[in-house]
């Protein structure tokens, strides 16, 4: 009530209007959207094998994360994912842990671009989206998270699965009010042989990094290597791949994409080491010597590791002597 | 008996320490994707470096919004830096998604609370106590 100190003094009328003003604003988002030029988006869109699962009290967020998942081909019960998201005292689920557990279930997790158009680019590229919405005013939040399936340009709306509501169609201004309130807050969960269609590189590689993390060797790997179809000069992407290789016991295949990763950029002592350490285990001494040399020589803040893989390498030549 | 705890003892410590041997040795040689980008990242956001120390204190937080040990250390595992560090900052503030139920519902109570408390005057039907 401190944004409005004179609240109390106001006529009747004039309150209810600057209630009805605050509600309405203006939805910049959804006027632009609607009155550019978007051959590039289908008209109408909706996603009906998205299936449905009706929320408990204040349990959305596993729901949302459950239909999201199962549409990605893992299918997954909501209660499944109570322990992994809920917060008790929050009486809700937090942004973090519901990234986090799309990942431990084994799908790619990542936020997309807070923008309407790119919203619907996911929807029509075949993806269901997950929003945060504020259903409520800043003043008094009500957190929702439902899942966009559709939407309808022509009629301006958006089909959500939301709560206890199958198909719940919503003017797409009103929407863009709720989600805005939300932070503009939207992630994707998709199979690892599947990349979002309006992902950037950089989103896309801090994604399968935090996923690599916790994935099994063969999904990473797999991960990285749809990701690399898209970018395949990414070095961070190569260097992603040849660890999980090697994590998976494919040696010759972790040697490769080092290789490459080190044409790429000759400056990168990463690269080089790792490549090291994979020759010296494939008992290519001499070729793992030299590649150590040069991460040792390129330094920076791997100088300390770069030197370790040296002294180990040569250590293991003594030895065989 | 004793010799054979104390033989049973060695071999267990023994075979612990050769076990971190092999692994120590590995990590030293193999530098890992997270690391190379972490490092990367880090000329843009110093932040993301001291995360991993914030780990304890995540999983403590979690215990102390209701959730179990087991449960919150298997959720905080498999959490980058980044979000391991944002939830430790902001698990209180964060949304929390939760309802599609009683928020037009509060809003209504509380004009309506304001209104019969006096301070303001929004319901043509309130009467207030004063």
């Amino acid at each position: 009530m401190r944004r409005f100190p004179c609240w109390h003094q106001l006529a009747p009328g004039t309150a209810i209007l600057l209630l009805v003003l605050l509600l309405v604003g203006c939805a910049t988002q959804t006027r632009s959207l609607l009155t550019s030029a978007t051959d590039t988006l289908p008209r109408r869109v909706e996603l009906t094998s998205v299936p449905f699962f009706p929320q408990e009290r204040y349990q959305c967020g596993p729901a949302a994360l459950a239909m999201s998942l199962t549409a990605a081909g893992i299918p997954i019960a909501p209660d499944a994912l109570v322990p992994q998201v809920y917060v008790p005292a929050r009486e809700g689920s937090l942004q973090p842990e519901m990234l986090a557990s799309g990942r431990r279930n084994g799908a790619l997790s990542m936020t997309i671009a807070p923008r309407l158009d790119a919203l619907l680019a996911e929807i029509a590229a075949g993806t269901p989206v997950i929003v945060l919405q504020n259903l409520s005013l800043p003043l008094a939040p009500l957190w929702h998270y439902a899942v966009a399936v559709g939407y309808d340009l022509d009629r301006a709306e958006i089909v959500l699965r939301s709560g206890t509501t199958e198909r719940e169609v919503m003017a797409l201004s009103t929407f863009e009010h709720t989600w805005a309130r939300g932070g503009y807050w939207a992630m994707i969960t998709v199979p690892v042989d599947r990349l979002p269609a309006t992902v950037d590189q950089a989103a896309a590689t801090k994604a399968l990094v935090a996923f690599e993390k916790s994935a099994k060797p063969d999904r990473a790997r797999a991960a990285y290597h749809t990701a690399l179809q898209r970018w395949p000069d990414g070095l961070s992407l190569l260097l992603g791949y040849g660890n999980a290789a090697y994590a998976q016991g494919d040696r010759e295949a972790a040697v490769v994409a080092f290789r490459r990763a080190t044409t790429l950029d000759p400056n990168s002592a990463p690269a080089f080491n790792n490549l090291a350490t994979v020759l010296a285990e494939l008992g290519q001494t001499e070729p793992a010597i030299q590649a150590a040399e040069r991460a040792v020589a390129i330094g920076g803040p791997w100088h300390g590791e770069a030197m370790a893989t040296l002294e180990s390498i040569r250590a293991k030549k003594r030895d065989a002597r | 008996m004793i010799s054979t705890i104390k033989r049973l003892f060695v071999c267990t410590l023994v075979a612990a320490f050769s076990f971190v041997g092999f692994t120590q040795t590995v990590q030293a040689a193999m530098i890992g994707t997270e690391q190379i980008v972490a490092a990367e990242n880090a000329k843009q956001n110093q932040a993301r470096i001291s995360a991993a120390l914030e780990r304890p204190d995540v999983i403590a937080q979690l215990e102390q919004f209701g959730v179990s040990k087991a449960d919150a250390q298997a959720r905080v595992a498999v959490m980058t830096d980044e979000e391991a560090a944002m939830l430790a900052e902001q698990i209180d503030t964060l949304p929390a998604g939760g309802d599609v139920l009683g928020a037009l519902l509060l809003v209504f109570f509380v004009l309506l609370v304001t209104d019969i408390l006096g301070l303001t005057k929004v319901f043509p039907f309130t009467r207030s106590i004063r």
